[in-house]
């Protein structure tokens, strides 16, 4: 219920904006519908729509609230195309994209894992160890160059020079 | 290959599925998005040099965006069109950014003149570096700007009017708008400039949340399907490619897949590609 139920009026009403006073936001509450220039109108709405934005003035918040929840199943399911191991997920990740703008299905589903690593199961956290041992994380991910060992549950997670073994002793 | 047929987009998954449809190549057409087209998949290279009509659409141009179009991203469509020998290209009368943050997908733009303006404005950056015809697709949105000044149809009619662009007619998208604005779905249709059209698209959709869903992953419905009767009855452009199924994912079996290219066939009374 607390996830996707509200409008977005509803669920941005108890959330600080860090817009909030901006030039931006003033003048859309000041004025009429419409207020502000084309591309201030739309990034409100996309502010709105996915980084936890303020409804901007005029629009109807259960329509916009409706396209919001649209966006981040549909978002869902291109992460979990890329990391299919986040599929038991989604409702811890529909609330943790809603003040998150897309950055592609893989850095988003990397993201999502890291800030859940104590909420996932042994098979997530391999997947997001197996990512680790390739990648170093970072604005621009880039391919690691020495070795690396990671801990998973039961076993661990080898990687030299961007090749990546998963040992299980006992499976 | 001249005159009206039936198509499907082309989709990795239904590589197999395209190239064993007998009919595509002579009397149908087919699409592929155009940012799929970095790496180009073999297959659809072979579908090319069959012969058979491509599409490229993009879906991450934004047009509608206030800010001028991405010479990359024009140029990338240019590219296309040439990689596929295309007979056009096609986009959205849409935004999919905004202050430097990705929407991920289509956003609707407000009705306004200044909106018109930037469209305008983007579809001729657009089409100055095309070497074929620019088709843009109105888009399925639940909500609407609380300034639109025009109604869809005007609004449409202007952008073409102005800029030399043709229309990619999406049934679905009109039959999803019509009912979730509580409208009669053949008057939307009427109102909007069909003799523009260039071709159009059909997908099956769902009802959810309380609004229905252009999905893409459902069965085609259907009042959808009257629609493609309606369409076809008052669409004058000589030059159509026909109606095109868009298929996204949950793919079906391939009997019920060319089930649906055959009522789509039967409903604007075109041959069967099957």
């Amino acid at each position: 219920m607390s996830t996707d139920a509200g409008s977005l009026a509803a669920e941005s009403a108890g959330m600080e904006s860090p817009d909030a006073g901006s030039a931006d936001t003033e003048s859309l509450a000041a004025g009429s519908p419409g207020a502000g220039s084309l591309a201030e109108r739309q990034e409100a709405l996309v502010r709105a729509l996915v980084a936890g934005g303020p409804l901007p003035e005029g629009f109807d918040g259960a329509r916009v609230g409706a396209a919001g929840r649209a966006l981040r199943n549909k978002r869902f399911g291109e992460v979990t195309g890329t990391w299919p191991q986040l599929l038991p997920y989604g409702e811890l990740f529909r609330a943790w994209a809603r003040d998150r703008p897309p950055q592609g299905s893989w850095r988003d589903g990397w993201d999502f894992a890291r800030a859940h690593r104590c909420s996932l199961d042994a098979e997530a956290l391999t997947a997001l160890a197996v990512c680790e041992a390739r990648w170093r994380y970072g604005d621009e991910p880039r391919l690691r160059r020495g070795p690396v060992v990671r801990r998973v549950p039961g076993g661990a997670v080898l990687g030299f020079w961007s090749r990546v073994v998963v040992f299980r002793p006992r499976r | 290959m001249s005159g009206p047929g039936v198509g499907i987009g082309w989709r990795p998954a239904l590589a197999r599925f395209v190239e064993e449809l007998p009919g595509l190549v002579d009397s149908g057409f087919s699409e592929v998005i155009a940012e799929s087209l970095h790496h180009p998949h073999p297959a659809l290279l072979e579908l090319r040099d069959r012969g058979a009509r491509i599409v490229p659409h993009g879906v991450r141009l934004s047009l509608g965006g206030a800010d001028p179009v991405e010479p990359e991203r024009v140029a990338h469509l240019a590219g296309c069109a040439e990689l596929l020998g295309a007979p056009l290209v096609s986009e959205h009368v849409a935004f999919v950014r905004a202050g430097g943050m990705e929407v991920g997908h289509l956003l609707p733009v407000p009705r306004t003149r200044e909106a018109l303006d930037a469209l305008v404005r983007n579809v001729r950056l657009t089409t100055a570096e095309l070497g074929v015809p620019l088709a843009v697709e109105p888009i399925a949105a639940f909500f609407d700007w609380p300034e639109d000044e025009y109604a869809e149809g005007d609004f449409l009619t202007e952008l073409l009017d102005r800029t030399g662009a043709l229309l990619l007619l999406d049934v679905a998208n009109v039959y999803a708008n019509a009912r979730n604005r509580g409208q009669d779905p053949l008057k939307v249709l009427e109102s909007f400039p069909l003799d523009r059209i260039a071709y159009c698209h059909v997908a099956g959709g769902s009802e959810h949340d309380g609004y229905y869903h252009d999905t893409h992953t459902h069965a085609l419905r259907q009042e959808v399907l009257a629609l493609v009767t309606e369409a076809e009855a008052r669409s004058t452009a000589e030059a159509r490619l026909g109606y095109l199924l868009e298929r996204d994912g949950r793919y079906p079996p391939a009997a019920e897949l060319r089930a649906e290219l055959d009522a789509i066939a039967d409903a604007a009374g075109l041959a069967r590609v099957t």
